[in-house]
């Protein structure tokens, strides 16, 4: 695994393979768009996706956690995709087991009551501040922070010579604001283009590439 | 009454007419109140419709003889056509026979198109001939008690069956008279087909195989032989023509004149966007034509169409210019002369476009092929010979589609719902699924009630349930309604309505062009220049603009490929160009290409295969020239491409047409190396093509299919707009799932297996192989493109296909910023 760190308003941020960055002042994992329940949400509706993609996010999850041992792990929205189902009780019971303190900052996925969150232990709130950084789930500007933020899904398409093109999910830096990837398995990506002022951080396999 | 008198009705009714019966009309009748099921083979405009639809008519007057009076209820017979726009048509024909003899009959339609008040109706009270869809006959077997509706059914009409033949629909309509058989027990199955190359089989599909149907049919030649003249546009001078290109435009001068000088003119376009290119253009350089000339294609909307097709008919246009829209029915007397621009890649298709001209008995129907690129004249060499030998390809028909098993068990599951011992046998019977294993079978049963092969823990999937006494039903309202709404083998992209701004629908055009225009953009739309005001409720908002410059939607279309014996007559006809005498006035006119072939490179012959390399600032371009047709080549080209790609790590990025294939690269291809690994081998051919599918993207797109078939993807509801909450997810997120963790699902398999049998062509793949071993391979290395190279390097279609590492690769590439 090849991370790659970035700073930015004398923070230090980490960013990692699977899409999570690790924010090292705050020891503080972020993970953005994990989507839970959205195999069985499918499932539920006639879609037989297969099952055995759910146990994979928790996997995932389980290794970034592993890595960075971070004392509070921090999720920019869209942990759940929709209204409460099965994958709920495989949460709960792993959601139990680690260490971490976990945070929800909800985005527009997120309805499922803030209560049934609290009952584990799990606090929610649509917006954070910490220092000069702002946590969100959908990409906000605010004078004087650096905005951290998903919902996106950012990914990026790359051209060479040879008429090769290919696209990957990718960290899109912006001056004042980061954008994370998804992080879940069953979910897709939204091509950006950047602009003149934005770095962008590509995805390949077991490793964090820095584009432009 | 006996089969003399029966006929004598018919007879007197053409004698009114004044028509005499075709010798393949009273055959089809005898053979049909014989009790025989059959195939009908007759082209389009010969008087079909009237060989089954008479015999429908005098079998029920044989079983009713107090027919005048006293009328049975229900259901008698079933009209199944593959596009609803010719459903009016045949319901015309219909009731002019009925009524002309004075029977009672009525003819209804049911298709896409009929609404809701008249589909209640027909629910209460059923026509006697139906006229339906593969699709609406599907929706019916989705609704309660089909059964009882069906009862009484003596005749089943599949119309156009080379059309559904070869595709997903035919297994449709295989499944649904499996069904058919057993629950209407008086029914006869009759097919009719234009000519295809495997008209036995084409029987033998529609009728099951080894069934006692089968068994009890005949198949019926119309034997209407045409005589076809095939005339190529040459450009005055070849030296100023292009390379490459597909609209062919260059040639539009020279094809004036022949409209000018015959009294209507069809203009078959290969794609929606040439056509409505060719239609500007012809007003644009002579505004004499205006009003008179007119354009058709399917996404045009549907008044305009039939406004259009009736103007054909009454002879108030001088000129069409269409798509493949006008190739099926509508029989259009008038028509003199047919231009087609561009290859039409089939023979059987060039043959039924002549077809469309000279309809009256004992003319000769005249075709001019138009080229849209140099090369494509040894085509049009090739396409006179074609239809010199009647070489018309095969249709081959679909087996085990999985998806549409899925989607058939379903709509039985939500109306009647079916017991599996009673289901599995029929659907055992037909073509496409006589191989079905019980474990296969299993596991679709398994698919459509747990979602797995096993269950599991903390599971909610939800679709058909088992009943206490083994019935399989569909118990959810919702999923019921998600079913209905999905039923159907046709995958389109999202499509939008096009509408002006005050009002006026002008047609349907797919979301992905539109969603690459912003508002105020300008389109070229159904012959209009269009300015886009905005996009709400799938709705596209425009209004006129005089703007000159606009864009054409590329409207996606599957690109089509020659068949085996095109692709022999191609190569036979390039062959020609070497040869010192008999060539055809196409090679003549092609001669300042060859010369310019021969001096950088060669025309190879029969016993030379050529390879050329060269560089440009593209990158290491190797082109390979097995003139095989281009499924051929897209195969031969991955293939190649992954053996390459294993001798040291590689990105090629590859092209094909139906001439040969390009493997481009940022590095040069050591091609000694290639000659000298033997990379041409039918050895491990299949294990090499299957590694090198997961490279490229092949499989993938057709899951795409498989996907919404089998009702994995729900694509919305139509019209409402209401898109279904947090249930969206695209078809490659669903193959990657897949992928990951259940490789070997039925459905995922399938996408393989398609791609192998119908885009790759493994059979013809193994043949070509095997022709190049015996050739001698020729490697050309040359300092620029050659005029063969030409239309294969400049295509923007390409695969790709990878051995370096993804973060090398990353590091050789850029992303473009958006301009400020």
């Amino acid at each position: 695994m090849k991370t790659k760190i970035i700073k930015n308003h004398r923070q230090t941020f980490e960013l990692h393979p699977s899409g999570a960055a690790y924010w090292h002042e705050f020891n503080m994992l972020l993970i953005a768009d994990v989507h839970l329940g959205k195999v069985t949400h499918f499932r539920k509706h006639g879609s037989a996706v297969p099952q055995s993609a759910i146990q994979h996010n928790f996997d995932q999850l389980n290794t970034v956690l592993q890595h960075f041992q971070p004392e509070v792990l921090c999720f920019l929205g869209d942990l759940f995709h929709s209204y409460l189902n099965s994958e709920w009780i495989i949460f709960a019971e792993w959601a139990n087991k680690i260490e971490s303190k976990i945070i929800l900052v909800s985005g527009n996925h997120d309805i499922i009551s803030p209560i049934k969150y609290e009952e584990l232990d799990i606090h929610v709130t649509d917006a954070w501040k910490l220092g000069s950084i702002y946590l969100t789930h959908e990409p906000k500007t605010e004078e004087n922070f650096f905005n951290v933020s998903g919902h996106v899904h950012p990914g990026v398409r790359l051209r060479g010579t040879a008429k090769q093109s290919l696209s990957i999910p990718c960290f899109l830096k912006k001056p004042n604001q980061m954008i994370l990837p998804s992080f879940g398995t069953f979910t897709g990506k939204h091509i950006v283009t950047p602009t003149e002022n934005d770095q962008i951080f590509a995805i390949a396999h077991d490793e964090v590439i820095e584009i432009i | 009454m006996n089969r003399k008198e029966l006929q004598q009705i018919a007879m007197g009714w053409f004698e009114q007419q004044g028509w005499a019966p075709f010798p393949f009309q009273k055959q089809t009748w005898i053979a049909f109140l014989q009790g025989k099921h059959g195939l009908l083979n007759a082209p389009t405009g010969s008087g079909k419709t009237y060989a089954l639809w008479v015999a429908i008519v005098l079998e029920y007057i044989k079983r009713n003889p107090e027919y005048s009076t006293k009328h049975k209820k229900g259901l008698k017979a079933v009209w199944i056509t593959p596009l609803k726009a010719l459903s009016v048509e045949i319901k015309q024909a219909a009731e002019r026979f009925v009524e002309g003899i004075g029977v009672p009959l009525t003819v209804g339609i049911r298709t896409g198109d009929t609404d809701q008040k008249e589909r209640a109706t027909q629910k209460r009270k059923m026509p006697d001939l139906l006229i339906t869809t593969p699709e609406s006959l599907h929706l019916l077997l989705s609704s309660k008690g089909y059964d009882e509706v069906f009862q009484d059914v003596f005749a089943i009409v599949v119309d156009e069956w080379h059309e559904l033949l070869g595709s997903k629909r035919g297994v449709q309509m295989e499944l649904a008279l499996s069904r058919l058989k057993t629950v209407s027990p008086r029914l006869r199955i009759w097919g009719i087909s234009a000519t295809i190359g495997n008209l036995d089989q084409a029987r033998e599909v529609l009728l099951g195989p080894n069934s006692n149907t089968l068994q009890n049919s005949v198949l019926i030649k119309a034997n209407i032989n045409k005589k076809i003249k095939v005339k190529s546009i040459l450009p005055e001078a070849m030296e100023t023509f292009p390379w490459r290109g597909h609209l062919g435009l260059h040639l539009l001068d020279e094809a004036i004149p022949i409209i000018k000088n015959s009294r209507s003119t069809l203009l078959f376009t290969n794609t929606r966007a040439q056509c409505e290119i060719w239609f500007q253009k012809i007003l644009e350089k002579y505004p004499e034509f205006a009003g008179e000339i007119a354009m058709h294609h399917g996404s045009i909307n549907k008044e305009t169409r039939l406004w259009v097709e009736h103007a054909i008919r009454d002879e108030t246009l001088k000129a069409v210019v269409c798509t493949s829209s006008l190739d099926l029915g509508v029989d259009f007397a008038p028509v003199e002369t047919i231009i087609q621009i561009g290859g039409p890649k089939g023979v059987a298709r060039f043959m039924q476009r002549a077809g469309r001209s000279g309809h009256q008995p004992g003319k000769e129907s005249v075709i001019y092929f138009l080229p849209t690129h140099a090369i494509e004249l040894i085509e049009a060499s090739a396409l006179q010979k074609a239809v010199l030998k009647n070489e018309i390809e095969d249709r081959i028909p679909y087996l085990n589609c999985f998806d549409v098993l899925v989607q058939y068990l379903t709509t039985l599951a939500v109306s009647n719902g079916f017991y599996p011992e009673e289901i599995l046998p029929e659907v055992q019977s037909t073509f496409c699924f006589q191989t079905l294993t019980r474990e296969q079978s299993q596991w679709v049963l398994n698919f459509i009630t747990i979602g797995a092969q096993s269950l599991q823990s903390y599971d909610e999937y939800k679709k058909v349930e088992i009943e206490a006494d083994g019935r399989f039903k569909v118990n959810s309202r919702a999923v019921a309604m998600r079913h209905r709404l999905q039923i159907g083998t046709i995958v389109s992209d999202a499509i939008m309505t096009v509408k002006y701004l005050k009002g006026g629908y002008l047609g349907s055009i797919e979301e992905w062009f539109i969603s690459k225009l912003k508002p105020g953009d300008v389109f070229t739309f159904a012959g209009r220049n269009l300015e886009l005001f905005k996009v709400k409720n799938m709705q596209v908002l425009v209004r006129k603009s005089n703007k000159k410059t606009a864009k054409v939607p590329s409207w996606m279309g599957g690109r089509m490929s020659f068949s085996s014996e095109m692709s022999e007559l191609l190569r036979e006809e390039l062959y020609m160009a070497n040869a010192k005498t008999g060539k055809s006035k196409e090679l003549k006119a092609l001669s300042p290409i060859f010369d310019r072939q021969q001096a950088e490179s060669i025309i190879p012959g029969p016993k030379e295969f050529l390879i050329e390399t060269f560089k440009t600032r593209e990158g290491y371009h190797a082109i390979f020239y097995p003139f095989e047709g281009r499924f051929v080549h897209e195969a031969l080209g991955s293939l190649l491409a992954y053996r390459i790609s294993l001798l040291s790590p590689i990105t090629f990025s590859l092209a094909f047409n139906d001439y040969g294939f390009e493997l481009l690269s940022d590095q040069e291809i050591d091609m000694q190396q290639v000659l000298d690994n033997d990379l041409f081998t039918t050895q491990f051919l299949h294990s090499d093509l299957r590694k090198s599918l997961n490279a490229t993207e092949m499989a993938k797109r057709k899951f795409r299919d498989v996907a919404v078939i089998s009702g994995l993807v729900f694509t919305g509801y139509p019209d409402k707009m209401l898109k279904s909450k947090h249930l969206q997810s695209s078809s490659q997120l669903f193959f990657n799932v897949f992928r990951d963790y259940e490789p070997d699902n039925l459905l995922f398999q399938q996408a393989f297996t398609e791609t192998f049998e119908h885009q790759l062509e493994e059979g013809r793949l193994q043949k070509a192989l095997q022709r190049i071993e015996n050739q001698n391979i020729i490697w050309k290395p040359c300092k620029k493109p050659t005029p063969f190279s030409f239309p294969i390097i400049t295509d923007r279609l390409r695969e790709k296909l990878s051995s370096e590492k993804l973060a090398d690769r990353i590091k050789k590439m850029t992303t473009q910023l958006e301009k400020p």
